[in-house]
């Protein structure tokens, strides 16, 4: 039984791209639904252009099976993942509900209710936000992928490293500008929040806002000085989740007597941690790249409150170290 | 980091911000006419509950609610906005019941709380441009309020006369047949 929900962790990375997208998809699915619902709502099909017409037709055959009265029942699905509603449940991004309370300095009792979720699930897992549902997330590991490519034609990408506890920093001045000029600076940064609203704006409104200029500007910091950048280093948002799963139920723990340190899991973190070596912290956004990419499946999911500390080298090592009389250092005794 | 610079940041960010908080109070003035979504709250409560979520304009039937890049200022970038020229407010009250943070009040739809809650501002007549006021019977401003002989009157040749209770829709301008229009919304952004 145990081997067997190890052997299904390994497909976990399959399932996190499938949600990825269909969270990206929904992003640009929703504007196109909101133009057909207005256009239900004028009653003026005839009246359309053709490319409206070519919307409304698309929709309406997209749509039908699903619901009856256009008008009102795709109300059901709204927003973004900065806050939404999913079927009549409100669901907002905590790191809004910090920016509101900072901004306003008041305490809004719905929209605290409508963040709870995402806090007790952040609580539970950790980072998952960032790593399964972020619609930024897959353009910045599509981003990597690209960089990946562009290292091995010869063209130099930037690896520095920087220190992670940069975006805490970002985090608490975020909070500070909030409450100084009395306006969410948040919302003007965060990605996921940028993104949903730039597709808005390109599909219902004018085009892309200013905003497209700062995402695209965190791209080509992820290009050219590291590696997934904006994520390790800047993200308000990604500091807050790990924050708030510092005490997570769910970590990655590697089982040393099948790890053969092939170190395959360091070169596939696209958040520079260290799995090798047990090194996650509150860091990972539970991508399980590493699970998927692990060839003796050594690498699952348990529930532990702490972080698991150092367990030294896998078993070939032991044994080149037992067979050659090397003092152990670190590890387990 | 060292703990020296993460200090200096925090108190260097601190008073940018209240530099940046003076500069931005100084330019009070809206130099755009434009209203904020039936049921807003007053202009800086607003701009502080509003979480640019976009979920007012994705909800509004009648695609009246745009948002604003940085033609307004920093502080009201990405908040939702109303030119009632171009498209005005049919009062469903939709964006109330989805906006997240009561940035936008949910009202009932119903005469009696609209009128007592919704105040996007005031229609003002242009009486020299007003073709009512210049002996040509028109009327179109009258016809299209939703709160017809509530927040608008005509008189004399169908010439408009606005109520206290208008609530600032926009539907007057919209639909005046004058150009320049002669029927404008001025908005109240204290919702006094």
């Amino acid at each position: 039984m145990n081997k067997l929900i190890i052997k299904v962790q390994r497909h976990l990375n399959k399932l996190r791209w499938g949600v990825l997208s269909l969270v990206f998809s929904m992003l640009i699915l929703l504007p196109f639904l909101h133009l057909y619902q207005t256009f239900e709502a004028a009653h003026a099909y005839d009246l359309l252009s053709p490319s409206e017409k070519s919307i409304s037709d698309t929709m309406e055959w997209l749509s039908k099976p699903f619901v009856k009265d256009p008008e009102v029942d795709l109300n059901n699905l709204k927003g973004t993942t900065w806050s939404g509603t999913l079927f009549g449940l409100k669901l907002s991004d905590p790191l809004a509900l910090v920016g509101q309370i900072s901004a306003g300095k008041t305490v809004y009792m719905p929209f605290l209710i409508t963040a709870l979720i995402p806090i007790i699930l952040s609580i539970i897992f950790g980072r998952f936000f960032c790593g399964w549902i972020c619609p930024a997330t897959l353009i910045y590991e599509l981003n990597d992928n690209l960089a990946t490519w562009l290292r091995k034609a010869g063209i130099p990408v930037g690896k520095k490293k920087l220190d992670f506890r940069l975006k805490y920093l970002v985090l608490l001045m975020g909070i500070i500008i909030s409450a100084a000029t009395g306006m969410i600076a948040f919302a003007a940064v965060y990605p996921p929040a940028l993104i949903g609203r730039e597709i808005y704006y390109a599909i219902a409104l004018s085009g892309f806002g200013s905003g497209m200029v700062f995402f695209l500007l965190t791209l080509l910091f992820d290009l050219m000085v590291t590696r997934r950048g904006f994520c390790r280093y800047v993200c308000p948002g990604g500091a807050l989740y790990s924050l708030l799963g510092h005490f997570r139920l769910f970590r990655i723990k590697r089982d040393v007597t099948l790890c053969n340190d092939c170190a395959k899991c360091n070169v596939v973190c696209q958040f520079g941690l260290d799995p090798l070596r047990d090194d996650f912290t509150q860091e990972c956004n539970n991508c399980t790249a590493c699970i998927a990419v692990c060839p003796t499946d050594a690498l699952s999911f348990t529930v532990s409150i702490k972080d698991i500390p150092n367990q030294g080298a896998g078993h070939l090592g032991h044994e080149y170290k037992r067979l050659h009389n090397i003092q152990d250092d670190q590890g387990p005794k | 980091m060292k703990r020296r610079s993460f200090i200096q940041g925090v108190i260097g960010t601190g008073l940018t911000s209240l530099l940046a908080e003076n500069t931005l109070a100084a330019r009070n003035v809206p130099s755009i006419r434009f209203l904020r979504p039936p049921g807003s709250l007053p202009e800086e409560e607003f701009v502080s509950r509003c979480i640019r979520c976009g979920k007012c304009g994705e909800t509004c039937p009648n695609r009246t609610i745009k948002y604003f890049d940085l033609e307004n200022g920093v502080s009201s970038m990405d908040t939702p906005f109303i030119i009632p020229r171009e498209k005005a407010c049919i009062l469903c009250m939709k964006c109330g019941d989805v906006c997240p943070t009561g940035a936008i009040q949910p009202i009932k739809r119903d005469m009696k709380p609209i009128l007592e809650k919704v105040k996007m501002g005031k229609a003002r007549v242009d009486e020299n441009l007003c073709l009512s006021f210049q002996g040509k019977t028109c009327g179109v401003c009258y016809r299209a309020c939703p709160l017809a002989d509530v927040a608008i009157r005509v008189g004399m040749l169908e010439q408009p006369h606005v109520l206290k209770d208008c609530v600032g829709c926009g539907l007057c301008e919209r639909s005046c047949i004058q150009i320049p229009q002669a029927i404008r919304i001025i908005p109240d952004h204290k919702r006094s």
